[in-house]
């Protein structure tokens, strides 16, 4: 408790304050843009915070991928183009109230909603980050090669259309991943005598490549765009109605988002599916379900804002990421040389809480961001998509090439960017590519690791009580898998991003 | 895949070769650059950036630029040097020991031989640390263990081939054991082996001794010993020497001119370093990191570098013989190439799979839909090329209209491509206005 009030200190001076702000502005402004989702911001923004102070820098990301939570809402609500992955079940029938002029009301919902949501999962987060670190302090090598063959699994599992297709991208990404010099022997692997691979493919590059360029060819390759975006009908004051259908959804969206959030199970989609199927099955009029029911907006954005507060759980206590976004976040701390992880929060204490604490600012601001400008974001809607795309693809070159002011690194973007869009056209879910190359190098060194201490025993990863639960449950998940009919339903997996 | 990436950087090489950016030229003597061959932010780069600040302060109006040319180990940096700067007497670099050892291990075609020395600058010392509650009360507990079973002793500490690796190998050799009997755990640095020593999951962590001095303060970490010749004031630890080990090392950091100079240059180089070396704010410098002064010039500093130069050299020959000879004796063992090799098999495995069943279906895209990528990708593709030659508000204005015109598809006018081009004329200039004015981000442009 002290550490939090002592976080608020250090988020409330003035400058963190204002970077706070820069944050929240522009993960609503990207959040509302289609194609630039906050991986690909804070992607962007790295090499130029390089000589910022660090925390004022994390502020601003985390600002970011808070900002993006609640802006993706307002796409997906007037113009029935998800903006981010995670609003894609919004869209569903959201886009529907706005089409029978309760536009106004389901930006609304959306809005304070995903401010309830996210401020309660970011209590959440507060008190159970402390309780992960004293779990994380008993975690050897064996126990996190285990959490990320977990982690591997799960993503696979969960995201996407087919089982096959996340395999696909996560072994892409592990691939990938084994490039450049292996930090444990200096042996270099899959370098093909280049002395450019020697170091490796920088997941920033990649997080470029896949997401800003693989989205725009996506885009260009489904022929001439056309748009039609919906003014801002009805009031943005909810009635009392529609109060009283929205207030449960946010409740029990919070409680669904932050937990699977926390888990890695690769970020926002699967919560808000399953809190639209709640929410469904709970309703006493599912009729209305994709004709514009308040419950299935309610719900969903709720979930989505508190699994991003789930995400920084494992993310600031084991340094795992479970996103696209906390993988480029975790890049960013290692920017500034911070390793998050258990160690973090009691050496830079004050950084850690000091973060936590702007998300509560940040929701506070993002309330008032969203709800009386909504009419000025929308406007960012107007800007023609040809010059919306080819100003991404300038972004993102400039972005890539000032990561290390090297010509190669364009060379890198473009190759993964055609992978992207390979992926997106065969319908693989893009997340795992990113998840694999960020995890597949540390899960490796930690499974040799594990193996160097136990002189090549390899029973050390069922005879630790806590490695053996985790490949137990990873076993399961698998096993469940492999049992259960294909998945049908929701499928739109294109949309990630 | 392998075979894959190989064709397309082989296309594509002459691009990523295209290293030195040509809008940087410093021969006149009044401009200074010095490539740290390292991301901003390590101690290569710290050196670099605190040489620069001296030498603005003591020698008014000269200019001195930092160049970043970071990867594997110093290597690439050290080779474009050697190459583009010959002869060139207002170029510097900063190195170190763990070029030294980058060079072998990366099988360098260029080495430090191949610079002219100026000067060694500073260096770092080693500590040895065990957790607190650790049975090992003293270097010579744990040297015990360590003779009686090597591989029982697990240490930990940077990267393969750093200061850290380096030292417990000379250690071992120096105490009669082979390089290879040390069971070293390389982690990303002395920090992130901390958690592991502390979580008592490593014997030993090995690093420089700012990386621990904290939980040293603590409490948390005994010191066993430091790698310094004499004893460090403000370290309460025995030398190496001091506990029976014939042994001194120091992470030294030393900037090199290119060769190719004449005698009269390099003395005005060395002249200059001297001055900033012997400078008052020099040594606050030294002060405020932790760096010990080990200045050294002339004739001791090649007679330095030729006998780093062959201790390293030699242990890590003997290393890599002694990886060779004992092949995995067990097929369970992974070597460092068995789980990459397993993995992009399985990739590549999925992928045909993936393929199999997609032929199958009928395919979704339109013909218009491809040209329009298609343009976008060959726009792409030939950006690399054209970025740092035309420079970045042409090259930008190019793919922004190029994209914009493949998206505009039906309404495509001449009129259309002029007001692509203006807009992305107008957003790159104020992009690059913004970045190089506003936020210190050097692009390539002719502004």
């Amino acid at each position: 408790m002290n550490e939090l009030l002592a976080g608020f200190a250090v988020a409330l001076t003035p400058a963190n304050l204002m970077w706070g702000l820069v944050g929240t502005t522009l993960g609503t402004a990207v959040g509302v843009l289609p194609g630039i989702g906050p991986a690909l911001t804070v992607a962007l923004l790295l090499p130029i915070t390089y000589g910022l102070d660090p925390t004022a820098a994390l502020i601003m990301f985390a600002g970011i991928y808070y900002g993006a939570m609640y802006g993706g809402s307002t796409t997906s609500i007037l113009l029935n183009t998800p903006g981010e992955s995670a609003t894609i079940v919004t869209a569903l029938d959201g886009h529907q109230m706005a089409r029978n002029g309760r536009g106004g009301a389901a930006l609304a919902t959306a809005a304070i909603g995903s401010f309830v949501a996210g401020t309660l999962a970011t209590v959440a987060l507060t008190i159970t980050a402390p309780l992960m670190v004293k779990l994380a302090l008993a975690f050897g090598s064996a126990e996190y090669f285990a959490l990320m063959v977990l982690a591997f699994v799960m993503v696979t599992t969960m995201l996407g259309e087919s089982r096959l297709k996340g395999w696909l991208s996560l072994l892409l990404g592990l691939t990938l991943g084994f490039i450049g010099i292996d930090g444990l022997s200096g042996r270099a692997r899959f370098t093909f005598g280049i002395p450019y691979l020697l170091d490796g493919i920088d997941p920033v590059i990649v997080a470029i490549g896949l997401f800003a360029i693989g989205e725009t060819l996506w885009v260009a390759s489904r022929g001439p765009l056309i748009d039609d975006v919906l003014p801002v009908r009805g009031s943005l004051m909810m009635t009392a109605e529609e109060w009283r259908r929205s207030w449960k959804p946010w409740l029990r969206g919070t409680v669904i988002g932050f937990p699977l959030g926390a888990l890695p199970a690769g970020g926002a989609e699967l919560p808000t599916l399953m809190s639209y199927a709640i929410e469904k099955r709970l309703s006493r009029r599912p009729h209305e379900f994709g004709r514009g029911a308040i419950e299935a907006v309610a719900g969903p954005e709720a979930a989505n804002n508190a699994s991003a507060a789930g995400t920084l759980v494992p993310l600031l206590t084991l340094g795992l990421p479970t996103t696209a976004t906390a993988a480029v976040l975790l890049a960013a701390f290692q920017q500034f040389g911070l390793q998050p992880g258990p160690l973090l929060f009691e050496q830079e204490s004050a950084l850690v809480w000091g973060v936590i604490a702007s998300l509560y600012i940040g929701n506070a601001m993002l309330l008032v961001l969203n709800l009386p400008l909504v009419g000025l974001w929308v406007k960012l809607l107007s800007i023609p998509r040809p010059w919306l795309y080819g100003g991404i693809l300038v972004v993102a070159s400039l972005g890539a090439f000032s990561v290390h002011r090297s010509a190669g690194d364009l060379v890198v973007m473009a190759v993964i960017g055609i992978i992207g869009f390979l992926l997106r056209m065969i319908g693989a879910p893009v997340a795992p590519v990113m998840i694999g190359l960020i995890l597949g190098p540390a899960a490796e060194q930690h499974l040799r690791r594990a193996l160097s201490i136990s002189q090549g025993d390899w029973t050390v990863f069922v005879t630790h009580p806590l490695s053996a639960s985790l490949l137990a449950v990873a076993a399961a998940i698998v096993g469940w898998g492999i049992l259960r009919r294909p998945r049908t339903g929701l499928e739109s997996s294109h949309e990630v991003k | 895949m392998r075979i894959a990436v190989g064709i397309l950087v082989l296309l594509l090489g002459p691009a990523l070769a295209h290293a030195h950016p040509p809008w940087q030229d410093a021969t006149e003597n009044r401009t200074l650059v010095i490539t740290a061959p390292a991301a901003p932010g390590g101690g290569w780069d710290q050196t670099a950036r605190a040489i620069q600040r001296v030498l603005v302060e003591i020698e008014p109006g000269v200019s001195v630029q930092v160049d970043n040319v970071p990867g594997a180990a110093g290597t690439i940096g050290l080779s474009r040097f050697i190459q583009s700067e010959r002869g060139n007497p207002g170029a510097l670099m900063v190195t170190g020991l763990v070029m030294v050892s980058g060079v072998i291990i990366n099988g360098s075609p260029v080495s430090l031989a191949d610079t002219t020395p100026i000067a060694l600058l500073t260096g770092e010392y080693e500590v040895i640390v065990v957790p607190a509650s650790s049975r090992f009360r003293s270097l010579a507990d744990l040297i015990d263990a360590f003779k009686k079973d090597p591989g029982s002793v697990s240490w930990g500490g940077g990267s393969a081939g750093g200061t850290d690796d380096l030292l417990v190998r000379l250690l071992a050799e120096q105490i009669g054991l082979p390089a290879s009997s040390v069971n070293y755990i390389a982690f990303a640095g002395g920090g992130a082996a901390l958690a592991a020593v502390l979580g008592g999951q490593l014997s030993a962590a090995v690093s420089g001794y700012a990386e621990f001095a904290g939980q040293i303060a603590a409490g948390q970490l005994r010191v066993l010993a430091i790698s310094s010749a004499t004893r460090v004031g403000g370290i309460d630890a025995p030398t190496l020497r001091e506990s029976g080990v014939a042994l001194d090392l120091a992470n030294w950091r030393a900037i090199v001119a290119p060769p190719g100079l004449s005698d009269a240059e390099q003395e005005a180089l060395t002249a200059r370093i001297t001055k900033v070396a012997t400078s008052p704010q020099w040594r606050s410098t030294l002060a405020r990191n932790g760096w010990a002064d080990q200045f050294l010039t002339g004739p001791p500093l090649r007679q330095f570098l030729l006998s780093e130069q062959s201790r390293i050299e030699d242990v890590l020959r003997r290393l890599s013989a002694a990886e060779t000879r004992s092949p995995a004796t067990l097929s369970l063992t992974l070597t460092p190439a068995s789980l990459p090799n397993a993995v992009a098999a399985i990739f590549l495995g999925t992928l045909a799979l993936t393929l199999f069943r997609i032929t199958r279906q009928s395919p979704v895209v339109e013909r218009q839909g491809l040209r329009m990528t298609g343009a976008i990708v060959a726009a792409l593709l030939i950006l690399p090329m054209v970025f740092v030659t035309i420079g970045f508000v042409a090259s930008s204005t190019l793919i922004f209209a190029i994209a914009a015109t493949a998206l505009r598809a039906r309404q495509l006018s001449a009129r259309t491509i002029a007001i692509d081009l203006f807009v992305g004329a107008a957003f790159s200039m104020a992009l690059f206005l913004l970045f190089t004015r506003g936020l210190g981000v050097t692009l390539p442009g002719f502004l």
